[in-house]
């Protein structure tokens, strides 16, 4: 199978402290896989470093030819100082590309003067999720992303996470939210202590030791 | 090339947002500028000394026949110290806790001696051991040296009449006691009624040679007691609130202050912000990123430079002060400007780096711009060592190059010994807040 993205034996240290042991992970297109795992567990330092954001102490990250990825962090990563639109608009400049506009309306975000920071953390959420969308990325790495999101907005993100999954893209989502899970994996990835202890179909994991583990 | 540029504009949207943040940080360096200056200007307020007269002075002295007023004469005199009267024991004290800077005793026999016109009388001063020290001596000094210009004036006149007295003959008390000449007009006369002779010849020679010595002798007395007299005048040089000093060190506390702590402040806020892991995947890497935030500073510090720029030239066309070319060199001092912003600001992203937040930054800031400014401040006469690590920050170069940049006649060589030096400081800060960012997105 071609891939879309890649790690290769990629790990992570901060000091004397293993974040992430080298683990090999590759998503091609059309999967969305989640990746769930207790906290502290590495899911997030992989998602940055798979776009990256941070370097690996190990290892490397390889890209398809030509993808874009998009990738929105678990904490707020935008200006909350300017408004969404500003947010967007910047943000869609220095990545030269469009579709701050339209992806304004589509994730119905706020269009007004308020600074982002004055904003609910769903719609901060939001804004992070439509700055990761600029530019019709192929892969999309979201973390957490329904954390904050009500059950409206939780459907509307699995349908966006579809709509890159149908249209040959792929999707890797880090979650602690079964419901995630169930509406759209088609793999489940566990992190464990910085080790990746099971990757496979989610049927797979529903029935594995990983899952027992982290009920 | 444009991410820069982009996140340049971010900022100064960011400001524009934060109207009270930019308040802030446009008010405050011009408030340290100012509690500076008014520090420098207490620097030169009249030191207080204490007076202990043991001698009893009365209000009025009479010395070569001329009357003083004590208290005016002292008002007159004292125009750079401030004499506060107290008995020897308080004077003592409060020399010792600090609350005078000297104590001048008049000691007893004092205006006796004055009077006497024989010795001269001695008055004593006694100094603390601080810095102040020496500028109180000299103070005193040109007091004791304003005194005695008065009193000279009265034994010039006193020492004239003498002489008037030996030409004309009169009556004329010395020490006390009373006499009465015939003066050489006198013997003059007696020496025509005596019969022609030899000696009478010889006496008549010398009493026209004598009348004609003294007949110079005022001026000659007037030059001896002063023979280089400096004449004043008032009001051809700058008030001291518009003066070249004043108005570079302004604009560099000013730029300095505001400078680093906005780049400090705003690349550590990217952190807190938490898009530096944004940023860093592709769209901007670390060292444009600090080049944002170097334009930064650079482009307030040229917003704000020229204003308090242009605001001194208003001041300056308005009094009709003259020196300076506050409109002519205005572009050189806008480049000096630039420079300095620049090296002001790679030195604020180094601090923003190493704080990582943007509380901490501006904290760190503050506590590094401080003791960079007052370094730059100290002159090289009285701390050289300060004078010398000041030069490793870009603050005492700014000070310079604007000084020079505004009132130098040839200002080439100065400008561009300090503009080099903010190019190679900015190089370096920028070096080193380029090494030291890796920790922002780790």
């Amino acid at each position: 199978m071609t891939f879309l993205i890649a790690a290769r034996g990629v790990g992570r240290r901060f000091g004397g402290h293993v974040a992430l042991a080298p683990v090999d992970v590759e998503v091609g297109p059309g999967e969305v896989v989640v990746l769930v795992g207790p906290n502290g567990a590495g899911k997030s330092t992989l998602l940055a470093i798979l776009a990256r954001a941070l370097s690996p102490s190990s290892g490397q990250v390889e890209l398809g030819d030509g993808v874009r990825v998009g990738w929105m962090p678990q904490r707020p990563a935008h200006y909350g100082r300017l408004s969404a639109r500003q947010n967007l608009e910047l943000f869609a400049e220095l990545e030269d590309v469009s579709g701050a506009e339209e992806l304004l309306r589509r994730l119905e975000l706020p269009d007004d003067d308020r600074p982002a920071a004055a904003l609910s953390v769903g719609n901060r959420q939001r804004v992070d999720l439509a700055i990761a969308l600029l530019g019709d990325p192929q892969v999309l790495l979201l973390d957490e992303p329904t954390a904050a999101l009500d059950p409206r907005q939780r459907r509307r993100l699995w349908e966006t996470a579809r709509g890159v999954r149908d249209g040959g893209g792929a999707v890797v989502l880090v979650t602690q939210n079964v419901e995630d899970l169930e509406h759209v994996a088609d793999r489940v990835a566990v992190l464990l202590d910085g080790r990746m202890v099971f990757d496979g179909p989610v049927d797979d994991y529903l029935r594995s030791e990983a899952a027992g583990a982290l009920a | 090339m444009k991410q820069p540029f982009l996140l340049l504009r971010k900022d100064l949207l960011v400001l524009r947002r934060s109207p009270l943040l930019l308040g802030v940080l446009v008010a405050y360096p011009l408030v340290i500028a100012l509690l500076i200056g008014l520090t420098a200007a207490y620097a030169n307020a009249k030191p207080r000394v204490a007076l202990v007269d043991l001698d009893g002075i009365p209000p009025r002295v009479t010395v070569a026949g001329q009357s003083f007023d004590v208290d005016a004469l002292i008002d007159q005199v004292a125009k750079n110290v401030e004499l506060v009267r107290m008995d020897e024991g308080e004077a003592a004290q409060q020399l010792a806790a600090g609350r005078v800077a000297a104590a001048i005793t008049v000691p007893e026999g004092f205006v006796a001696d004055l009077k006497g016109l024989v010795a001269s009388p001695h008055l004593t001063l006694a100094t603390g051991t601080g810095g102040i020290a020496p500028r109180v001596r000299q103070q005193m000094q040109a007091l004791v040296y304003n005194l005695n210009l008065h009193l000279q004036k009265a034994f010039i006149q006193a020492d004239i009449r003498y002489v008037d007295l030996l030409l004309h003959g009169g009556k004329g008390v010395v020490l006390g006691h009373s006499f009465s000449i015939i003066g050489l007009d006198g013997a003059a006369r007696l020496l025509a009624r005596v019969p022609p002779s030899p000696t009478r010849a010889q006496l008549e020679d010398f009493v026209h040679d004598a009348r004609l010595a003294l007949a110079l002798t005022d001026n000659a007395i007037r030059a001896t007691a002063a023979p280089i007299v400096l004449d004043e005048e008032r009001g051809r040089g700058r008030t001291s609130a518009l003066s070249a000093q004043v108005q570079s060190y302004g604009l560099a506390i000013t730029i300095t202050i505001l400078g680093l702590l906005l780049a400090a402040g705003a690349l550590a806020a990217e952190r807190d912000e938490n898009v530096i892991g944004r940023l860093v995947r592709g769209l901007v890497g670390l060292g444009r990123l600090i080049a944002a935030k170097v334009a930064l500073a650079t482009a307030v510090a040229l917003a704000l430079g020229l204003a308090i720029l242009v605001g001194f030239g208003i001041a300056v066309e308005a009094g009709g002060v003259a020196g300076g070319e506050p409109w002519q060199r205005l572009p050189l001092v806008l480049l000096g400007v630039a420079l300095a912003g620049i090296a002001i600001g790679a030195a604020g992203a180094l601090v923003g780096a190493l704080a990582r937040e943007s509380r901490t930054a501006s904290l760190v800031g503050i506590l590094v711009v401080l003791p960079i400014v007052f370094l730059g401040l100290v002159p090289r006469e009285i701390v050289p060592a300060a004078y010398w690590i000041s030069d490793a920050f870009p603050f005492a170069h700014a000070a310079r190059f604007f000084s020079s940049a505004l009132y130098d006649r040839r200002p080439w060589e100065v400008i561009g010994r300090e503009a080099a030096w903010l190019v190679g400081l900015a190089v370096v800060f920028f070096a080193l807040a380029r090494a030291s960012a890796r920790r922002l997105a780790a």
